[in-house]
This record gives structure tokens, C-alpha cells and sequence, in this order.
């Protein structure tokens, strides 16, 4: 997958319209789903991942391939994200990411886990749940938004994460568990409806 | 607890993610922490769910204009037109010899025009006009600034 990139983006480079909109057509979905996670709005999130690619358009001349194609597309789509929910935010308490001994209670005592289960292949339950987990996500501030989306959709690691978002390792790690938690706490209340419907249907 | 405050961000660590002296640390407190297994059981119930949601939103989207657009707004050429590039301007860029031959009829009407004008010498009133008189045969008397001609038709000339 990467050597074809290289190769797309070395006929793009050299005035290739086909090989960029090839590039486009392989990564509009996926750069959307980021810019989504961040943004919130379906209508902004498609005019960010537009404007990426536009940015990344302008500066093909300059990618010398040092990092992957795709690294470079999505730290573009993340820092244009990252900067349209900062102009819309009139003001925002910012969290710590520090972890406190308050932060492990109330963990809703495996209700999620048992009412989700661990078999993401099979689990109808997950499926059924992706418009509650896209709601949930809405409630989380934007720090917490981006590093989950970046986790999860680019599937960055610690190391990445950090490069990415400039922050220390350590603070990835501290951020995602506050972001999980609170998609936890936001995804409770479901969960627990959930698991008291199915025991009152159990004979 | 205060143990649990110092592993709890390790919970969700990929394999290799973390260092092999965090890994063996978490592993020997996971052992002896039901709070902390219970949690780690909690995060990964959630593990990739995010991620399915947001793309099951994108695959659900049409993305049928989306590359038209960004071509646009790159201004790829033979693709979707940029705004720059829209009207006659930009079609005569494309088909420079199909929209001359487009001009030919108007080139033509504008030179007549310059013609009578200056055949006119700068009179007012109309310059020319037909009439068709029947008095028993047909004549044709063209108005002209200098006065009436009256055309005879052939019948005459006999």
C-alpha cells in the first residue's frame, strides 16, 4: 500500500492529475472520519478533509518522503481539524490530564464490559451502538476528541501520538485513559438500560 | 490506590507500546487489583469503537462530488472546471476554433453596420426602405436618402 503511494505521489509530483485524484479517491473516507471526530459537524468535517487535500495539493513539490504519504495527509487533516473547532470555541475549560485517585471511581462496576462483551466480530450489540458512541464522543472536549480519533481511526501509537499532538508520552498515556473514561461515563447510562431491558425479557 | 493512579494510564497500552520494566510492573498490579482489572476490562469493551462509528459514518456518506471538488479547487486540467475558468473565456481556451467559427456571423453583422454608416455620411432618418405598390402590375419603390427609385420588373423592360 505504501510503495503504491509512493508511486501515485511521484506522478502527482510530476503534473499527473489522475495519480492525485487516485490518492484522493484511497483516503477521502478516512480523512473525513477524522476530521469528523474532531469537528463534530458532518458539513465542516467534509469542507476540512477538502481543504487537506487542497493543502497537501500545494505542497506536493515539498514532500520528500521522509515520513509516509498518509502520515503527512492525516497530520494536515489533524492540525485543519484541531484549528476549526479552536475557531468555533468561544471559550473552554481546559481539562488536566494528570490521572487522580477520584478518576478510577465510579466506573460503573464492568457494566460495559459486560453488557458489550469482547468479541468485536460478533457482537451485534457494538453495531447497534455506533450512533450512541458517535453521540458520546460529541460530549468530550476537543483534546480528548483528537487524541481518541487519532487512536483509533489512524490507529497511532504512543510514540505517534505524541509526535503528533507535541505532547510527552506520559500525557498521551494520562489523555486517552481520561478520554475513555469519559466516553465510559457517557456511554453508561445506555449500557445500563441495556443490560436492565435484557434482564426483564429473561424468562 | 495510589498504586492505581500510576498503572491506570498503562491500561490501554498496545503490545510493545510500552517499555518491558512498565510492562512487568502493570502485569505484577493487574495481578493483585480487581479495581484495575475491572477498569482494563472497561477500556477494552470500548477499544475500537470510536473508530467503527466514525467510519461507518463515512461509508455511509455519498462521496461522489468529493474528488470532483478538490479537483476543482486544485484546478487539475480536464477535470471539473475551477470558478476562474467557467464561461466562454474557458470554453474558448478548450475549443479556440469552434468558438471563432461562433464569431463569424457576429464579426459580419458589426461590419456591415460600420458600412451603411459610413455610406450614410452621418444623416438622421431611416436610409432605406421597400415599398410594394399594385396598381394593375406589381412594383417595387425602394426609399433611399436620395429620393425614390422605383424598380420595374421585367415585363417593362419587354
Amino acid at each position: 500500500m505504501e510503495a503504491d503511494d509512493l508511486a501515485l505521489v511521484t506522478k502527482a509530483q510530476a503534473g499527473d492529475p489522475a495519480a492525485f485524484r487516485a490518492l484522493v479517491v484511497r483516503y477521502q473516507r478516512k480523512v473525513y472520519a477524522v476530521a469528523l471526530g474532531i469537528v463534530k459537524d458532518s458539513d465542516l468535517a467534509w469542507d476540512v478533509a477538502q481543504e487537506a487535500f487542497v493543502r497537501v495539493h500545494g505542497h506536493l513539490g515539498a514532500f520528500e518522503g521522509k515520513s509516509s504519504f498518509s502520515t503527512w495527509l492525516f497530520r494536515i487533516a489533524t492540525h485543519l481539524s484541531i484549528d476549526a473547532v479552536r475557531r468555533e470555541r468561544v471559550s473552554q475549560k481546559e481539562d488536566v490530564d494528570e490521572v487522580r485517585e477520584s478518576d478510577l471511581t465510579g466506573g460503573g462496576e464492568g457494566i460495559l464490559a459486560t453488557t458489550l462483551g469482547d468479541d468485536p466480530a460478533e457482537n451485534l450489540l457494538r453495531r447497534e451502538m455506533a450512533e450512541k458512541i458517535q453521540d458520546a464522543l460529541q460530549t468530550l472536549p476537543e483534546k480528548h476528541r483528537t487524541i481518541l480519533v487519532l487512536r483509533e481511526v489512524e490507529g497511532l501509537s504512543y510514540e505517534e501520538l505524541a509526535e503528533r499532538l507535541g505532547i510527552h508520552k506520559g500525557t498521551v498515556m494520562s489523555r486517552l485513559f481520561h478520554a475513555r473514561k469519559k466516553m465510559q461515563a457517557a456511554l453508561r447510562g445506555y449500557a445500563e438500560r441495556s443490560a436492565r431491558d435484557d434482564e426483564e425479557s429473561a424468562p | 490506590m495510589k498504586d492505581c493512579v500510576r498503572y491506570a494510564p498503562m491500561l490501554g497500552a498496545r503490545e510493545g507500546e510500552l517499555t518491558e520494566e512498565e510492562q512487568h510492573a502493570l502485569d505484577l498490579h493487574l495481578q493483585g487489583c480487581a479495581g484495575c482489572r475491572a477498569t482494563a476490562a472497561e477500556l477494552a469493551a470500548l477499544d475500537g469503537l470510536v473508530g467503527e462509528s466514525l467510519m461507518a459514518r463515512a461509508n455511509a456518506r455519498d462521496f461522489a462530488p468529493f474528488v470532483d471538488e478538490v479537483m476543482a479547487r486544485v484546478g487539475a486540467p480536464g477535470l471539473a472546471p475551477a470558478r476562474g475558468r467557467r464561461g466562454f473565456l474557458g470554453w474558448f481556451r478548450t475549443h479556440p476554433r469552434a468558438a471563432l467559427a461562433s464569431l463569424v456571423p457576429f464579426v459580419a453583422a458589426v461590419a456591415l453596420v460600420v458600412y451603411v454608416r459610413l455610406e450614410r455620411g452621418g444623416e438622421s432618418g431611416p436610409m432605406a426602405s421597400l415599398e410594394i405598390a399594385t396598381e394593375g402590375e406589381v412594383t417595387m419603390v425602394l426609399q433611399t436618402s436620395d429620393g425614390p427609385v422605383v424598380l420595374l420588373d421585367d415585363g417593362e423592360h419587354s
